[in-house]
């Protein structure tokens, strides 16, 4: 692999790494308070599913930059986050939480179902594990999804407000990264719009069928995951606080 | 208006040679998801290879000083509507018996029926059990042999640790 190929790939698979890593930070925060204890179990387990997602990314990625990933984690400022303001968004009520997790369930899952064929054989063997609890994931969210687009006056009008609200935002994920042309026409991943398609031919018919209407308008606020939303700063604030307290703590 | 949710008592199975095992109980809107709970809260760290739920309204559980002191009233003449109940039993207090155990099947119209029947048909150890349940097959939502990969394989890549792994403080203090 070549230099660029090498800073292609890193790109990407930070840009991962991070929106597993946002995403399993804002479902941590409903521990202790779950609608249900059965619940609050359940999504703290998917929570830290998604945090072993994100370390085996970003892994990948220390592999080839020779980061830590810890510091990655802890050390790094907001600016070179390279999350989607999709996972960034504060976790909300219950259906926004399921919704967003559904949605991202549903790409991570169409994503990974496509990367276990990837030629970069570190990633294909990353996203062979991953992809059984991903299958997981799915059937939870898919299953609370019903339950509340086809539950009660209220609940649908809760789901439907928060996808009028994430719809756009998730639209960012499949924003194509800087240079990935090279990873693409090399089989390591595939075309965005490939994942994209794959994605919509999932989750379109579902939403549907869940009594949910999905917004004309899906024009992410930003192409650009240099750019956060005012939350994702507070969220970094929160999170690495206890390991700067003492950096040069071992754990 | 009671808001809880019902409650679904929880079968799990460790190995395909081994008996499925009542583990304790979720809440749940649904057997779908009882089943999801399930999964979460009983077989995130251990093995298992099969889950079973029941909504706890469908077992018939009854104790052997419960029959001692009422026993089971005699059969009625016409046994219609018979169907396949799940002999659950308890025989053992040691620690890793804490719940009862699946033993066989009988075929019964009603559950009494069929606890009368396991009682009297010398394939249960019958003297030695001390809690009997009896569950109609049709009131059970099973995880299917497609779901292992999903809901139990992860599970083997993750650390898991007895509770004897950890350290202790012991709240007693020595004296000079």
């Amino acid at each position: 692999m070549n230099e660029s190929h090498q800073t292609a790939l890193s790109t990407w698979l930070l840009a991962m790494a991070d929106d597993q890593l946002i995403l399993a930070h804002r479902n941590s925060e409903w521990i202790g308070h779950g609608p249900i204890l059965e619940e609050d179990i359940a999504l703290a387990n998917i929570a830290q599913d998604e945090l072993g997602h994100a370390r085996l990314l970003y892994e990948l990625y220390a592999a080839l930059t020779g980061d830590d990933p810890d510091k990655l984690v802890f050390f790094r400022e907001t600016a070179v986050y390279r999350s989607t303001q999709f996972v960034e968004y504060p976790k909300g009520d219950w259906a926004f939480t399921m919704l967003r997790q559904y949605l991202f369930d549903a790409a991570e899952m169409v994503l990974l179902t496509q990367l276990v064929d990837s030629t970069y054989q570190p990633l294909a063997q990353a996203a062979a594990k991953m992809r059984n609890e991903e299958l997981y994931h799915y059937r939870h969210s898919s299953a609370w999804l019903k339950r509340l687009g086809l539950g009660t006056a209220e609940s649908n009008q809760r789901t439907q407000t928060a996808l009028d609200t994430l719809w756009p935002l998730a639209q960012q994920l499949f924003v194509p990264l800087p240079a990935a042309e090279f990873l693409t026409t090399d089989g390591v991943i595939p075309p965005a719009t490939v994942w994209q398609e794959a994605w919509e031919q999932v989750v379109r018919p579902f939403l549907h069928n869940c009594d949910l209407a999905i917004p004309t308008a899906a024009a992410p606020p930003t192409a650009d995951r240099a750019i956060h939303s005012p939350y994702l700063a507070p969220l970094l604030a929160e999170m690495q606080e206890v390991a700067r307290f003492d950096p040069e703590a071992t754990w | 208006m009671d808001t809880q949710w019902p409650r679904y008592e929880v079968f799990k199975q460790d190995s395909p040679h081994k008996a499925h095992e009542a583990v304790g109980s979720v809440h749940a809107p649904d057997a779908e998801m009882a089943l999801l709970q399930a999964r979460d809260v009983f077989v995130r760290r251990p093995s298992a290879v099969s889950l079973w739920v029941v909504p706890e309204t469908a077992v018939f559980a009854i104790t052997a000083e419960e029959i001692a002191a009422n026993p089971v009233p005699p059969l009625p003449p016409i046994a219609t509507h018979a169907q396949t109940y799940l002999v659950f039993t308890k025989t053992s207090q040691r620690r890793s018996m804490t719940f009862v155990r699946h033993v066989g099947e009988i075929v019964a119209a009603t559950p009494q029926i069929a606890l009368q029947l396991a009682m009297e048909s010398g394939r249960f150890n019958e003297d030695a059990v001390f809690v009997w349940w009896l569950v109609p097959e049709s009131a059970i939502t099973r995880s299917e042999p497609g779901d292992i990969d999903s809901l139990f394989t992860p599970a083997h890549d993750k650390t898991y640790r007895q509770q004897s792994y950890y350290g202790f403080v012991s709240p007693t203090r020595n004296r000079k």
